[in-house]
């Protein structure tokens, strides 16, 4: 059975893949534009956090300027596509690939270790909660405004504009619409969330590291699915939500099966899992939809 | 007052494939006229709506909408100014987002975008006012996803949503051609009513001869990326779809003694 430290802990790094799904969200879903930056911009975002707390800045200082530099990958990536023509997933590709060396001349060594500095979560320690909740506690509320200012965001002149965007650029032009900024800006608000996600990553787990990033959009995209299965995202807010609780689900998922001693899965597993279980929220809401028609079919 | 000079515009230079769609393209249209095109498929029809529309840039010419040269701005920034209504039902509406989203978008056609939330409450009223004139009981559905929709209906929808702020031209491109008859004949009375209505400038690209001569006011043929033959007024009142056919045939004629000349 899982202990209550490794509950809270998968719970808290669900909230904050809770954040990369969003960023997913944005950009799979209301854009239509397949970016893979995500695993670059992740950390970019725990290199410039990290690098701008231990240079004794404020660390909410140093995760806004991690959705900034999230922000202006975002941009880039975009830019190519946009400006230059080249197609969205190479574009994302080509961003990814530049961000792995620019996060090393960041960070100037593979990793930086955070253990003893001053992070957002300081502060919060001083609170009567157990050691493992505090964290979850920050993140929730992080999650939370997220969740809020992205929805108020999508229902705006502006947000709706992006929507159209992505659901048929032809008409939204027709309405007047710069789908290239648009598409600029969606991307940039995405990554900026993964630098903010990669920033609290690398507060949360004491210290950063150039490839932290690996796999973390197949992880957002896990949440982002899985939760659209449990959450049917018929309006923003659902799509929203179900972006949180996949992530969580996801995160607590992965926690059992590494913890079910009666599989024996190791540390190490964690990609396969993580391949399987992506593979799964793909196929399942599939299968079971046509289980549902077979089913029907049959009574009729 | 809507003016288009010597449109050229060659798709595929330099191609095997280059096709010369606008050759000298010239149409003035005076404010509050309804003109329908019609043309044989490659006359340039589509090609010149889009121009207008700003979809495609011309290659030399100009275009001038109400004394302001938009010849070289991309679609989003005519977008003021040009109202379109395109072929394809669907194309015309977003199906995932709802009725009154779709309305607020249109709302704001041209202007600029800010941060406060697209459906406004102030807006409401008028999205069931003129929803309820379409006599689709649509004013009852505004939250509804545009995807519930027919096909006629989101093109009734989409006729609204080019109406329903000020334009300077309206572009009808075949706007009927993909409904069932019952439902064209509706759209298109939908659109004679909105036009007279609001005294708007429209163009209107048609495949039917009928049409062409029994909505608007006014008459164009294009072959081969020109004007051929333009009529207006009590000449137009008397012509019928043989004697446009007619023309048709004469043109097409002279399509045949071309190659034969060639060919010899």
């Amino acid at each position: 059975m899982l202990s209550e430290i490794a509950f809270y802990g998968a719970v808290e790094t669900g909230l904050i893949y809770g954040l990369v799904a969003f960023a997913i969200y944005i950009s799979f879903r209301v854009l239509d534009f397949p970016d893979l930056t995500v695993d670059g911009s992740f950390p970019l975002g725990a290199a410039v956090a990290g690098v701008m707390i231990i240079n004794g800045w404020n660390p909410w200082l140093a995760t806004a300027g991690a959705i900034m530099a999230g922000m202006a990958a975002g941009a880039v990536t975009a830019i190519l596509n946009v400006k230059l023509k080249i197609l969205n997933l190479l574009a994302s590709i080509l961003t990814m690939l530049a961000l792995y060396s620019i996060n090393l001349r960041i960070m100037g060594r593979p990793n930086i270790a955070l253990l003893n500095e001053e992070t957002v979560l300081s502060p919060w320690y001083d609170l009567d909660l157990a050691y493992h909740q505090v964290p979850v506690l920050l993140f929730s509320i992080v999650a939370f405004v997220s969740l809020i200012l992205l929805w108020r965001f999508m229902k705006s002149e502006t947000g709706l504009a992006m929507r159209a965007t992505g659901a048929n650029a032809r008409m939204a032009r027709a309405q007047g619409i710069a789908t290239g900024a648009m598409i600029i800006l969606g991307v940039a608000v995405s990554n900026g969330l993964v630098g903010l996600a990669g920033a609290l990553f690398a507060q949360s787990q004491g210290a950063a590291d150039v490839t932290m990033g690996v796999g973390v959009i197949v992880v957002g995209l896990a949440s982002l699915i899985g939760g659209e299965a449990v959450i049917t995202p018929t309006t923003v807010w659902r799509a929203l939500l179900a972006c949180i609780v996949g992530a969580i689900i996801y995160r607590l998922a992965i926690a059992f099966a590494l913890n079910a001693d009666a599989l024996g899965l190791k540390a190490q597993d964690l990609n396969l899992i993580t391949a399987v279980l992506v593979t799964l929220a793909i196929v399942l809401p599939d299968a079971r939809s046509s289980l549902v028609s077979k089913l029907t079919r049959k009574k009729a | 007052m809507i003016r288009a000079t010597d449109l050229r515009l060659t798709f595929g230079k330099g191609t095997p494939l280059e096709n010369p769609a606008l050759r000298g393209m010239s149409l003035t249209m005076a404010q509050g006229e309804f003109v329908t095109v019609i043309g044989s498929n490659g006359a340039g029809k589509s090609t010149f709506l889009n121009a207008l529309a700003g979809e495609v840039l011309v290659d030399s010419g100009q275009i001038v909408v109400d004394n302001v040269d938009v010849t070289k701005l991309p679609t989003h920034k005519r977008a003021a100014r040009v109202a379109r209504v395109f072929q394809d039902p669907l194309a015309g509406t977003c199906e995932g987002l709802s009725i009154e989203e779709n309305l607020a978008l249109a709302i704001k056609r041209g202007q600029p975008r800010g941060l406060t939330s697209a459906v406004k409450k102030q807006y409401l009223g008028r999205f069931q006012e003129s929803l309820s004139s379409l006599g689709l009981g649509l004013e009852n559905r505004l939250t509804d996803k545009m995807g519930l929709l027919s096909g006629g209906q989101r093109q009734a929808v989409s006729l609204l949503m080019a109406s329903l702020t000020p334009s300077s031209i309206l572009l009808l491109d075949e706007h009927t051609a993909a409904l069932d008859p019952k439902t064209a004949a509706f759209v298109l009375r939908l659109t004679t009513q909105i036009i007279e209505k609001q005294k708007l400038t429209a163009l209107m690209v048609t495949h039917s001869m009928k049409q062409a001569l029994e909505v608007g006011t006014r008459t164009v043929m294009l072959h081969q990326g020109k004007v051929a033959y333009d009529i207006t007024g009590d000449e137009r009142k008397g012509l019928e779809v043989k004697d446009l056919l007619a023309l048709f045939e004469q043109q097409r004629g002279l399509e045949i003694d071309d190659d034969s000349l060639l060919l010899s």
